[in-house]
Formats: structure tokens, C-alpha cells, sequence
């Protein structure tokens, strides 16, 4: 996913900030779907993360007159939403049912979906929807702060650094919390491959 | 059959991108956002609404950047705390005078308050003279209308006996 440019959220939220709420509306716009799926990938609900995202674009809207452009625009509603994201999670628990586990027939037409079925791998081997129900599974079985990690890097494709900023850790920290992930990950669906009835 | 590489699994998980909620869905959530920040608003206090109308327009008048406003503000508050407390401590003319009195009839008190404890040098001498400068030791006016009356001892000191048994 492509960055939105920094100029245009600058002028946006000066707008908000000088009482134009239209301009809010189009950062909302803007950023709705983006923040979807960062949301919906870590708690797996749509109905939670409909609520979550309309909390997330509340509290922005209320604290846009504080913020000071020290970070952008998109570094700094991805830290509210990931904060609240994972204190919404915290209060859950494990208490969670998954509500969207389809994928969009856009995927027929995805390069890397083509890639990944084309050539022999277990991918292949095994029904999509089901791997990909197992994925969301391996995937809530993961901590809160290794989904996260997961979710932005391979889902939302942000780099490392981007990451460390809306977490506010190290880019260390946030190589070895995805290098962890991803064993347990692989973990999780070899144990799938091998045993697909469990 | 081989196992899940890094790259399958990251591929696997870039697929996710394509789990999207309902067609129009995005539509719709700026309509529920919008009835959703009006609903809050209905229900705030109306002080609330007050205090968030009051800091958009301290927020539009843009005083946050005026550095010296912070400074301004406590030199004012520093000059009425001064003005006032002057304007209190000045008595009023009336009581002026009653005060010039009641200094002067001081010093006759004072006396009364001086104890030993207190430091000699310190204390003030204002008890007044007995006889004005102006009058003599006698007892009676030389210029008077009578003239000055000796007394004498019935018996001279020269005629008492040295010895008596």
C-alpha cells in the first residue's frame, strides 16, 4: 500500500485545526480503509474493529488541535489506533470470536496469489480458505505486540522504521518481535499441513 | 512435502489485505461518524459545551504563539496585587488627624510598658519637669504681696545640753 503524501495531510489538518470540518471528513475518508485492516488483522472482528475505528477517529478529531506535526499525519493516527487497539485487546482477553475470515474475490487477480498457487508449495496443496482460516487462527494466537508487528509489516507493508515510530520501540525490537512471529507462524501451519483434520 | 518458508507465509499474510468488510461499508462510516459525534454531543453537559466553545475561540484567536502572553498576563496580575494591597493600607483622611493625637499622648504610656528587660538606651525620657525653667526654687514669689516669713526653732542647737543624766 502507497503512503499517502505527507503535504496533503499537512493541509488537511491545518484546515481541521482552523474549524474545517469537511477537512476531517477527508482525512477519515482517506484513511477508513487503511486503518481497517490494520485493525480488523489484529482483533479479527468486524463488528469490534468498527467500533474501535470509530473511537480511533473521535479521539483524533478531539486531540487534532494538539498535534504539531512533530510526527505525520499517518505516523500519528496509526499510534492511536494501534494504542487503542491493543488496550481494547487487553480488556478482551481471549474472548473473541473471528466474524471475517472471507477473502475478496479480488484475490483471483492478486500477482502474488497467482505466484503462490502456480508453483508447487503447500499453499497449493491445501484449500486457500482454509489456509487462510488457519492463518487468522495462527494469528490470534500470537501476542498482541507480535500481531501488531505482523499486521504492519507484512499486511500493511510499512517498513521497520515506520513500525518503531508508531510503537515507540526500537527497530530492533520490532526486527526480533517479527523474526518471533514468524517461527511461530510457520510453526502453526506446518502443524496444519501435517495434521489438516485438527 | 516441503515446509513453510519466510516467504510463503509473508506472501500468505500480504493476501490478507484482500479481507475488505462489505461493499459500501466505507460509504456509510462517515454517515455513522458524523451521527455518532452528534449523538456525543447531545449528550454533554452544557458546560462542557461551554468550555469547548471557549477553547475554540482562544484556539482561532492563536494566543498560544504569543510567547510573551504567559509573561504579559503575570505582570498584570503582579501590578493589581501591588495597586490593591496599597490602595487597602492607605487610611483615609479623618483618621489621620485622630492618629497624630493619639501619637502624642503616647510617650506618657509608654512608661507604663517600659520593663527592666527591655534595653536602657532604648528607652525615652518624657516624663516632664516639675517646675518650668522660667521659675525659681522658692517657695514663694519674691515680688509677692506679703513679705517672706522666717521661722525659727524654739530652742537654738547652741543652748541644749552636752550631757545629760
Amino acid at each position: 500500500m502507497n503512503r499517502p503524501k505527507p503535504d496533503e495531510d499537512q493541509e488537511l489538518v491545518a484546515r481541521t485545526q482552523a474549524g474545517d470540518a469537511s477537512a476531517f471528513d477527508q482525512l477519515v475518508i482517506k484513511y477508513s480503509p487503511r486503518l481497517y485492516g490494520l485493525v480488523y488483522n489484529m482483533t479479527s472482528n468486524h463488528e469490534d474493529t468498527n467500533d474501535l475505528l470509530q473511537d480511533v477517529f473521535a479521539k483524533a478529531y478531539k486531540a487534532i488541535r494538539g498535534f504539531r506535526g512533530k510526527s505525520s499525519f499517518y505516523t500519528w493516527i496509526h499510534s492511536i489506533a494501534v494504542n487503542m487497539t491493543l488496550n481494547f485487546l487487553k480488556k478482551r482477553g481471549r474472548r473473541f470470536h473471528m466474524s471475517l475470515d472471507d477473502v475478496d474475490s479480488s484475490i483471483q487477480s492478486d500477482k502474488e496469489f497467482l505466484e503462490l498457487t502456480a508453483r508447487s508449495s503447500p499453499v497449493r496443496e491445501a484449500d486457500l480458505s482454509e489456509l487462510q482460516r488457519r492463518l487468522n487462527e495462527a494469528m490470534m494466537k500470537l501476542s498482541d505486540e507480535h500481531r501488531a508487528v505482523v499486521t504492519m509489516f507484512h499486511i500493511q507493508g510499512m517498513p521497520h522504521a515506520e513500525i518503531s515510530k508508531i510503537l515507540h520501540v526500537s527497530e530492533g525490537t520490532v526486527r526480533s518481535r517479527l523474526f518471533y512471529a514468524n517461527r511461530q507462524l510457520q510453526n502453526y501451519l506446518d502443524e496444519f499441513r501435517k495434521n489438516p483434520v485438527s | 512435502m516441503d515446509d513453510f518458508d519466510d516467504k510463503e507465509i509473508a506472501t500468505l499474510l500480504r493476501l490478507k489485505r484482500h479481507e475488505q468488510p462489505s461493499p459500501g461499508y466505507f460509504e456509510n462510516f462517515l454517515h455513522e461518524f458524523h451521527r455518532r459525534q452528534r449523538d456525543e454531543l447531545l449528550r454533554q453537559p452544557l458546560w462542557r459545551i461551554c468550555l469547548d466553545r471557549a477553547n475554540d475561540f482562544m484556539f482561532r484567536l492563536n494566543l498560544s504563539r504569543l510567547t510573551s502572553y504567559p509573561a504579559a498576563v503575570a505582570a498584570v496580575l503582579v501590578c493589581a496585587a501591588v495597586i490593591s494591597i496599597r490602595i487597602y493600607q492607605e487610611p483615609p483622611a479623618g483618621n489621620m488627624a485622630a492618629r497624630q493625637e493619639a501619637g502624642l499622648s503616647l510617650p506618657v504610656e509608654r512608661d507604663a510598658e517600659w520593663t527592666l528587660a527591655s534595653p536602657v538606651a532604648m528607652r525615652v525620657f518624657n516624663s516632664k519637669p516639675l517646675r518650668s525653667w522660667n521659675k525659681s526654687g522658692h517657695t514663694h514669689l519674691r515680688n509677692g504681696g506679703t513679705p517672706p516669713r522666717y521661722v525659727l526653732d524654739s530652742v537654738p542647737v547652741s543652748y541644749e545640753p552636752t550631757f545629760r543624766f
